[in-house]
């Protein structure tokens, strides 16, 4: 079984303190820490459970600056046997539709039955590249994917649907998944892997080589942060004295 | 009877040499006494597996963290981090074999690629981001003072005083940089603060193996003790001290690191500080192994707790100076949460608690946080303090406000 998966690093912006940058449209990117966008890790988990059951190949493919490598640099030592990096530096600006053709293009030559990514970026929250990338590829699709089982030629997979709802569907392969977060337990790499990925050769794409013209749908106009609601009360005083108040709001607002 | 099949070692050359060049050098120094196992904290816990003898072989051989199979490797690595950096195994050790260092060798390769525990990962996002793990602004990193009225330090003042990341947020903990802010007061001791151009000193993260984000909260702060013309530093954390002492020289740094404890000692001794009201219980001192066993200091906080009237001091048998049993929160195990029945901090509060204390008094906030905690969830009521906010009640003619 072959298979592809779809890795961006992003900066982990969870915890963080994000600042916007002076053109307005970039983050600071100076005191923040980047790593394989979480939903991918378990993209790429899934394709190596795959791997185990089935054999194959994995490949990996990021749309990135160079310090993407790291991130296929860490695929490569949990599992992944190729990896790709398409140049970022070399297309302009992106947004989900020139980031999935972008990849069609890179992969056009590369087989697969299964390709993942995961569901969303925590960077830009598109939730657009697995599902058009699928388009352009003409393979079927499923987003917000729980669960995935092979037999033969078909997939029978979950969708994780609002109200704890799951919906089941049979896919025909190759398709394209758009993983959820837990689907299962992403792994670590051994020092061993670790060595090993160090010296896999990972391939560069530029605007070289994929020399067509791309287009984006959208373009950023800004990014701000939203000014402060009015409802928000912010507590100030010791720690007794704010979770005091605080369960008297509690009781007040008839919330218990 | 079945032939024993012959054992096959599967040695990694190539590994041990990436651990020798990220800082494992200990390794050939171990003969396999076994000293170190039965210093170390997991031996006391007896609940957990932890063959810390085995790791200097281990390294040798390049089986560290060497498992291809997922669920045996998560095991390798969650073992990893279970050294809590107390370097009771350092002290026994009949060669000196610093086994957390060979273990950190490990530790550094793994976190570059992600192979870490999940909730230390926050820990660096946080300190990279913001300067401390605990997620705080910056701009609140002076808050503790509140109203002590303490300035910013100018290069006449004979001391920075440098609280680090949990005195300065925890709101528990900020008493003890108020207390000993109000104390140094007392004794006259000009000293001032960075404020928002401190930053976590890093000695945890680079002990969880996080060495390019230690290094550059490291420069950032050499660079602010530089621009302010600090010569002499004072610390609440022994884990600033040891880093500040042994570490950020070899980034260049030239500033004396001073402990609380040992600062305050000396000025008592001069009758520059006198506690004159009596604290009449019965107090365990726990020697944080940072304070003790890494930096030497077993007297100062001792001598400082004698000094108090009324004050009765009691030691931990068989456990005390350079025999403490670790509380369980170094390199980076304060963020990490082990199952029930396999913490170390359990049994140090035990030992601490069986002495008859009233108090349980440390020098170090790991330490401090650490037992408020247990504490807590082992549903016991005894107050954790630290050596300085005890002074500060007995240098206090007039209760706890002043």
């Amino acid at each position: 079984m072959d298979l592809i998966v779809c890795l961006k690093r992003v900066p982990q912006t969870a915890e963080a303190e994000v600042q916007i940058g002076p053109s307005g449209k970039e983050i600071v990117r100076d005191r923040l820490t980047f790593d394989m966008n979480e939903a991918d890790s378990y993209a790429l988990e899934e394709a190596i459970l795959l791997k185990e059951k089935f054999g194959g190949t994995i490949t990996v493919i990021s749309l990135g600056l160079p310090d993407a490598e790291d991130t296929l640099r860490i695929a490569l030592a949990k599992g992944a046997d190729h990896a790709i990096r398409i140049k970022a530096e070399d297309f302009g600006e992106l947004d989900g539709f020139k980031t999935a053709s972008l990849l069609k293009d890179a992969l056009v030559n590369v087989k697969f039955d299964v390709l993942l990514t995961g569901c969303v970026a925590t960077d830009d929250s598109l939730y657009q590249v697995g599902p058009v990338l699928a388009e352009l590829l003409g393979a079927p699709h499923a987003t917000l994917v729980g669960k995935i089982e092979i037999a033969g030629e078909k997939a029978h997979v979950n969708r994780e649907l609002e109200g704890g709802l799951i919906e089941h569907l049979e896919m025909s392969l190759p398709a394209v998944f758009a993983v959820q977060t837990g689907i299962n337990e992403p792994r670590y790499a051994s020092l061993i892997a670790i060595r090993r990925a160090a010296g896999k050769e990972i391939k560069l794409l530029g605007k070289d080589d994929i020399p067509s013209e791309h287009r984006v749908n959208s373009t950023l106009e800004k990014l701000f942060v939203p000014p402060a609601g009015k409802r928000a009360e912010i507590m100030t005083g010791t720690a007794d004295e704010v979770s005091a108040r605080t369960a008297s709001l509690i009781k007040e607002k008839g919330l218990i | 009877m079945a032939k024993n099949k012959k054992i096959v070692v599967d040695i990694n050359p190539e590994i041990r040499d990436v651990l020798v060049e990220m800082g494992a050098v200990d390794i050939y120094k171990c003969y396999q006494c076994g000293k170190c196992a039965s210093a170390c904290p997991w031996f006391q816990v007896g609940t957990y597996d932890f063959p810390v003898f085995r790791y200097p072989l281990e390294t040798a051989l390049g089986l560290v963290a060497s498992s291809e199979e997922k669920e045996d490797l998560a095991k390798e690595v969650d073992k990893l981090y279970r050294c809590v950096g107390c370097e009771a195994c350092v002290d026994q050790c009949p060669l000196g074999v610093d086994i957390p260092d060979i273990l950190r060798a490990a530790r550094r390769i793994l976190l570059d690629f992600g192979c870490y525990p999940e909730p230390l990962k926050s820990v660096v996002q946080k300190i990279r981001n913001v300067g401390n793990p605990l997620g705080e602004p910056r701009e609140k990193r002076a808050d503790w003072a509140g109203d002590l009225d303490i300035s910013a330090f100018q290069t006449h003042m004979e001391i920075l005083y440098f609280p680090c990341c949990i005195p300065s947020y925890d709101a528990r903990i900020q008493n003890v940089a108020r207390s000993t802010a109000r104390v140094l007061k007392k004794g006259g001791v000009p000293f001032g603060i960075l404020g928002a151009k401190e930053q976590c000193c890093g000695e945890a993260i680079r002990r969880v193996g996080a060495e390019s984000v230690y290094q550059e909260a490291a420069k950032a702060n050499i660079r602010s003790f530089e621009a302010a013309g600090v010569r002499r530093v004072l610390v609440s954390s022994p884990h600033c001290l040891v880093t500040f002492k042994n570490e950020y020289p070899e980034l260049g740094s030239s500033v004396e690191a001073i402990h609380a404890t040992e600062y305050l000692w000396p000025l008592i001794e001069q009758g520059r500080l006198k506690p004159a009201k009596s604290v009449n219980k019965k107090v365990v001192y726990h020697d944080p192994c940072t304070l003790g066993r890494q930096c030497g200091i077993y007297d100062a906080p001792r001598k400082i707790l004698r000094s108090i009237p009324g004050l009765a001091l009691l030691e931990v048998e068989d456990f005390a100076r350079e025999f403490s049993l670790c509380c369980g929160a170094g390199s980076g195990a304060l963020w990490l949460d082990w199952p029930k029945g396999e913490r170390i901090a359990d049994v140090r509060i035990k030992q601490l608690v069986d002495t008859g204390a009233e108090v349980i008094a440390v020098a170090c906030p790991y330490c401090l946080q650490m037992f408020e905690e247990t504490v807590k969830a082992m549903n016991l009521n005894i107050p954790v303090m630290d050596v300085t906010e005890i002074l500060y009640e007995a240098l206090n003619e007039k209760g706890s406000a002043e």
